[in-house]
């Protein structure tokens, strides 16, 4: 198998998230690295955001990542051969009000990976713009529709039931 | 109040006191209830670091309010306005009572 040196964002989450899940822990990603695996790369970050589903033991977390050489510093975790930071955020896995309900595995050659769907993806950018105004996430949300068949009208409910629906139009407008 | 349930009556202060205020910082928490700053930053860290807060940096103060992201804020906020309406008045009060107009730098009073 590859070394942490030569593996990309997401194989690296494979990697971790495979790990972990001899642990017992369950982990999804989210955030910018979810974005980059929906447009194909055309959004980069440098983050891994793996979502902590049942809220583990931080003791436990922290054991189980240093066994493949991550240490924790600020409760981001760094590996000496790599550019990347994984962070954990606590569970459940939500997007905005609402709990994700589905979970795909996707295969690497480093591990399998627990992903969120694109639509699923799209409601977590656009939670970040709605709450917090943020236009980088609402441009990632945007990426990802454009990018990945998704499912305005569910995406439409759910920004009403966010009492989003302005909101929701600047997206719908954008996309078109 | 909720102390039981908190585990730690700081943190309940800081809950209380972001319902109230929406938004602060910990030396604003922690001269309200006549506590100790790092006694207040350290429950702002663990209710950062669960999700149940954000902050962001305003100049040089770093404020603190809920995550409107957070799976269990419409119940926590339910729970919280329960517990502040068994504060004493004057505590409810001075909470609410928070001056936002503008106060001119150098202003002696």
């Amino acid at each position: 198998m590859k070394t942490v040196k030569d593996m990309t964002q997401l194989e690296i989450a494979a990697f971790i998230c495979s790990h972990l899940k001899q642990h017992a822990i369950e982990v999804v990603l989210s955030g910018g690295a979810l974005t980059s695996y929906y447009s194909n790369n055309k959004y980069v970050s440098k983050d891994v955001d793996l979502i902590d589903v049942y809220s583990v033991s931080r003791r436990k977390l922290i054991s189980a990542m240093q066994e493949i050489g991550f240490v924790e510093k600020n409760r981001y975790f760094h590996h000496p051969d790599s550019e990347y930071i994984v962070e954990f955020p606590p569970g459940p896995l939500t997007v905005g009000d609402e709990i994700v309900k589905e979970t795909y595995q996707v295969k690497f050659s480093t591990g399998f990976l627990t992903v969120m769907s694109p639509t699923d993806c799209v409601k977590n950018r656009l939670a970040a713009y709605y709450h917090w105004g943020d236009k980088p996430a609402l441009a990632q949300a945007i990426l990802v529709a454009k990018q990945r068949k998704v499912n305005i009208e569910e995406i439409e409910k759910w920004s009403h039931k966010e009492g989003k629906p302005k909101e929701f139009q600047v997206f719908k407008n954008m996309l078109s | 109040m909720l102390k039981p349930l908190l585990g730690s009556e700081a943190r309940e202060k800081v809950l209380i006191f972001l319902l109230a205020r929406e938004r602060s910082y910990p030396s604003e928490i922690a001269s309200f209830f006549e506590m100790s700053i790092s006694q207040i930053q350290s429950q702002l860290d663990i209710l950062e670091n669960g999700g149940v807060l954000v902050s962001k940096l305003v100049g040089r103060t770093r404020m603190y309010e809920f995550n409107p992201q957070y799976a269990f804020l419409n119940e926590l906020k339910a729970l919280l306005e329960k517990a502040l309406s068994f504060y004493p008045n004057a505590i409810q009060e001075s909470l609410k009572m928070n001056r936002s107009r503008p106060r001119r730098r150098n202003k002696p009073l």
